[in-house]
């Protein structure tokens, strides 16, 4: 259970810093010279891209959470619960995405997403050590 | 406790995900639904415009005789109906 825990924070974590890092270049991306200035590979403006980037800069300080809790699991088992948190709150605004009309173009994307993140926010939630290991640790 | 609580509503969530599609608030906005609702609207290609009541900004009237002879365009701007 707790390899199983360590693998999913491990492979979530690497997520997370890989995705943040991408968000956080494509800032410098879209100001750089030369740069079509559409923000791709998101069609975002330059206040788009400014909070694309703080969302990036966010999902890297997550992920070094994530890696940390991978390889001590005992040490700090709330990162589970908070992670799971973050998803549930991902996948909530995802369901009223998949509502609205305005997002059509993405399809079933969001609502794909939405499932996922909360059998991701289950499995943490179901797979974190006991909060009595982290005192014993 | 508080984790079966957790549970319980990340899994109405996830049931909610489920059953989206087939509810009436789920079919909003697909482009299958909205063709099957407008089958018989095709008829009205080629044909004068059916009146309609247009208003300015300001609330006054715009007969839509004066509109005849002219260009016209015409956007529908779709808002969610709290």
């Amino acid at each position: 259970m707790v390899r199983a825990y360590r693998i999913l924070c491990g492979v979530l974590g690497v997520a997370f810093v890989v995705f943040g890092l991408g968000a956080f270049v494509s800032f410098f991306g879209f100001h750089a010279p030369g740069s079509a200035g559409l923000g791709e590979p998101l069609p975002v403006g330059p206040n788009g891209v400014y909070f694309v980037a703080f969302t990036g800069s966010c999902l890297v300080g997550w992920g070094g959470c994530l890696l940390g809790a991978a390889r001590r699991p005992e040490a700090a088992p709330w990162i589970a619960t908070a992670t799971a948190t973050g998803l549930v709150l991902n996948a909530v605004y995802r369901i009223f995405v998949w509502i609205l009309g305005d997002y059509h173009a993405l399809g079933n994307l969001p609502r794909v997403e939405a499932g996922l993140f909360l059998l991701l926010a289950l499995a943490l939630l179901w797979l974190r050590p006991p909060a009595s290991a982290a005192k014993a640790s | 406790m508080l984790r079966w609580v957790a549970t319980a509503f990340i899994g109405a969530l996830l049931v909610l995900t489920l059953v989206l599609p087939g509810t009436s608030l789920g079919r909003r906005g697909t482009e299958s639904a909205t063709r099957m609702e407008t089958a018989g609207e095709s008829s009205f290609v080629g044909r004068p415009f059916p009146p309609l009541a247009l208003r300015t900004p300001e609330g006054e009237a715009i007969p839509w005789e004066t509109l005849q002879g002219h260009r016209v365009l015409i956007t529908l701007e779709r808002s969610v109906d709290w």
